[in-house]
């Protein structure tokens, strides 16, 4: 079964207002790899969309930040992550029963072929 | 999860000494008959602190309204998000507010207009605060 | 140079009557920064002190005035997030740069002081210290010039933010709650207007009538007015319409304050250029003159202010402002009220009965035509919700309405006064301005 990534967008991508760790191509990776990934952001959906639109990703997802429950229950994955970098990513993500991990060189394994 | 400590100062020592004990006790103008609450250097009416004295009060009010904190900005509360945050007035003269976290009532689960209680929380070893419980 | 505190300026009584300078002071010029969400830490050219001193440049530029005209300098030395607002509004104890960004002046908080050596101003003799607010310091700078302690005044807010976040770390990492906030913290209120006013709205909706999110209409025009100012946060950074859809589905904050309630926080200056209405007319731009300046302090009577009191605030600095300038309600053309939580702008409308609304209609008025272009254009500027926390927008679109150029956002409706304010209803002020002195 496919695992699932959740990106954050501000703080946490490269193209977020701030810019965060998590490149562009990392994502492109990402979905290489075989993972289900989209957005949860604070940004408006149709705002994500036009993210993903002008880097040319189709993603699966683009969801609010505290609708991380939707996800869950549309996508079935062997693991749920959200990569966020704030609390209040943290606090949806668990309350979600995703796991956080915040966006540095600590999420590099999720890269590593499994 | 731990509340924030509130730190008494030389105007409201004798509020939360009061606390520490389990009374609420609220200044009160003998002149104007006024309670008032927080502590101030003087009446809110007279303007005078020649009257003002403490008086326990019975502790007894009803939730006017409440708000449910999802995303605060205190760091010692962040792990309690959501919890409640209410408007309390004090029966005795409704225009005496306080907020409550009420202690029992599940987040988003506030009975509007209901009584309420004072009751006293340890927050530090020695320090209480005051909260207020619905009444069943 | 004076000291503002020695100064008697404010208008913050009741029956005070009209103004004696209704009329004869002006505002001459605008000027603004770019608005940026934060400062990279690297480009000195979009520092604090640097985007002051580009909106003062604009704001002479504008009136044509050259720096050894002015003679006033009224410049807001606070930060915009005060002792809560931890690295945002400090840049210590990060190294600081080469002079003159050896300290925190100029990065987060600029004075009169700093900006007169800065940009060599040769001939100020009114520079005072204590500058409150724009809410405020509008007032100042009218009575100043009007009483001849200054003729060419330059009024500079800078609205610093080293991150983009407000009131992170700060007092708000703190286990204690001290002074005043021992009252609130130990509950959850981290103290700001999101919590003063969401208790009265939500008292509000229940004395009243209708629910929470009947604003989404108020703050989705909001975003519509803010695209439309061509300087602002949104309309820079390609941010698109907000929708009702959008703001009913976004996530709370205090619930019931929702994301889109609340402003976004920037890195930004403005400068009003005020002078005489004698020197406005020789100036570049048509004057734009100040009617009556108004402030209030009110002190609450309890943890938390009330529904009742909030209306009994405002009704009173309404009143105060309406005698000042000499007008009432049906006078007012264009109405730029503070929006800096979409929960406190309703108290305002109804409290000043701008188009006849009066207490508990402020929501069926949301609903109504509020459009810009339509018959009751409320908040033209887009305020802060639509520009981001600048607190200005409301100043320079009353401005910009009464001179006939405020682009696309130009109302269609007469506009010969204009109410403008960033205030909250405990305290702050307003300001009355008008396209001719009487």
């Amino acid at each position: 079964m496919a695992r699932l990534i959740s990106f954050d967008i501000d703080g946490t991508l490269e193209v977020g207002d701030p810019p965060g760790y998590i490149t562009m191509e990392m994502v492109r990776r990402a979905k290489e790899l075989g993972y289900i990934i989209g957005s949860c952001s604070d940004r408006t959906v149709s705002n994500q969309q036009r993210i993903w639109m002008a880097h040319d990703i189709s993603v699966a997802f683009t969801v609010l930040k505290h609708q991380l429950p939707l996800v869950k229950a549309e996508f079935s994955a062997e693991q749920y992550y959200h990569i966020g970098d704030t609390n209040i990513d943290q606090h949806y993500a668990e309350r979600a029963g995703f796991a956080f991990l915040y966006p540095d060189t600590s999420v590099d394994h999720l890269w590593f072929p499994h | 999860m731990p509340k924030v400590i509130p730190v008494p100062d030389a105007l409201s020592t004798p509020f939360w000494d009061a606390v520490n004990e389990k009374r609420l006790s609220l200044q009160y103008c003998t002149a104007c008959r006024k309670l008032q609450y927080p502590p101030q250097q003087s009446c809110q009416v007279c303007a005078s602190a020649a009257h003002l004295e403490w008086k326990d009060v019975n502790g007894r009010g009803h939730i006017a309204t409440y708000i449910v904190i999802e995303d605060g900005r205190l760091n010692r509360r962040m792990p309690d998000q959501p919890y409640n945050l209410a408007m309390v007035t004090l029966d005795e003269d409704p225009t005496v507010n306080f907020y409550s976290n009420l202690p029992g009532t599940p987040p988003y689960a506030v009975p509007v207009g209901a009584p309420v209680e004072v009751v006293f929380e340890e927050v530090a070893p020695g320090q209480l605060i005051h909260e207020w419980r619905v009444i069943p | 140079m004076a000291t503002q505190s020695q100064y008697s300026w404010r208008r913050d009584k009741d029956g005070l009557g009209v103004w004696e300078h209704r009329g004869k002071v002006a505002v001459a010029g605008v000027g603004h920064s770019p608005v940026d969400r934060r400062w990279d830490g690297v480009s000195m050219d979009q520092t604090l002190g640097a985007y002051t001193i580009l909106a003062c440049q604009r704001a002479m530029q504008e009136a044509g005035v050259t720096l050894d005209q002015v003679d006033g300098i009224i410049c807001c030395q606070s930060h915009i997030a005060g002792a809560s607002g931890g690295s945002a509004s400090q840049w210590a104890p990060r190294p600081y740069f080469a002079p003159p960004y050896d300290s925190e002046w100029g990065l987060t908080l600029i004075n009169a002081e700093w900006l007169i050596k800065q940009m060599q101003f040769p001939n100020i003799r009114y520079a005072p210290d204590n500058v409150p607010t724009i809410s405020e310091m509008v007032g100042l700078a009218a009575q100043a010039v009007g009483d001849g302690l200054c003729h060419t005044c330059l009024v500079i807010y800078p609205t610093g933010n080293l991150e983009g976040r407000y009131r992170r770390g700060g007092e708000n990492a703190d286990d204690y709650a001290r002074g005043a906030r021992q009252w609130t913290v130990p509950w959850g209120n981290h103290g700001g207007n999101d919590f003063i006013n969401i208790f009265p709205h939500n008292q509000y909706c229940l004395k009243y009538g209708g629910t929470h999110d009947d604003l989404a209409p108020f703050v989705v025009n909001q975003h519509r007015n803010g695209l439309l100012t061509p300087w602002g946060f949104n309309a820079t950074h390609d941010i698109p319409q907000l929708t009702i859809e959008d703001y009913v589905s976004s996530r709370y904050i205090l619930n019931p304050l929702r994301l889109w309630d609340c402003d976004r926080p920037v890195n930004a200056s403005a400068a009003y250029l005020f002078t005489t209405a004698e020197r406005a007319r020789d100036m570049q731009q048509p004057p734009v003159y100040v009617l009556n300046h108004a402030q209030h302090n009110f002190r609450q009577r309890t943890t938390q202010p009330d529904l009742d009191e909030i209306e009994m605030w405002t009704d009173r600095a309404a009143r105060r402002m309406y005698e000042g300038a000499g007008l009432g309600p049906q006078d007012v053309d264009i109405f730029n009220p503070y929006d800096g939580y979409a929960t406190m702008t309703q108290f305002f409308l109804e409290a000043f009965q701008w188009h006849g609304v009066k207490r508990g209609e402020a929501f069926a008025f949301y609903a109504g035509d509020i459009r810009v272009e339509g018959p009751h254009p409320f908040c033209s500027s887009g305020g802060n919700l639509g520009n981001g926390r600048t607190r200005t927008a409301m100043y320079t679109d009353s401005i910009e309405q009464l001179r006939g150029t405020a682009g696309a956002r130009q109302v269609t409706v007469r506009a010969e006064t204009a109410l403008a304010a960033f205030t909250t209803p405990s305290s702050g002020g307003w300001i009355m301005f008008g396209k001719h002195p009487s």
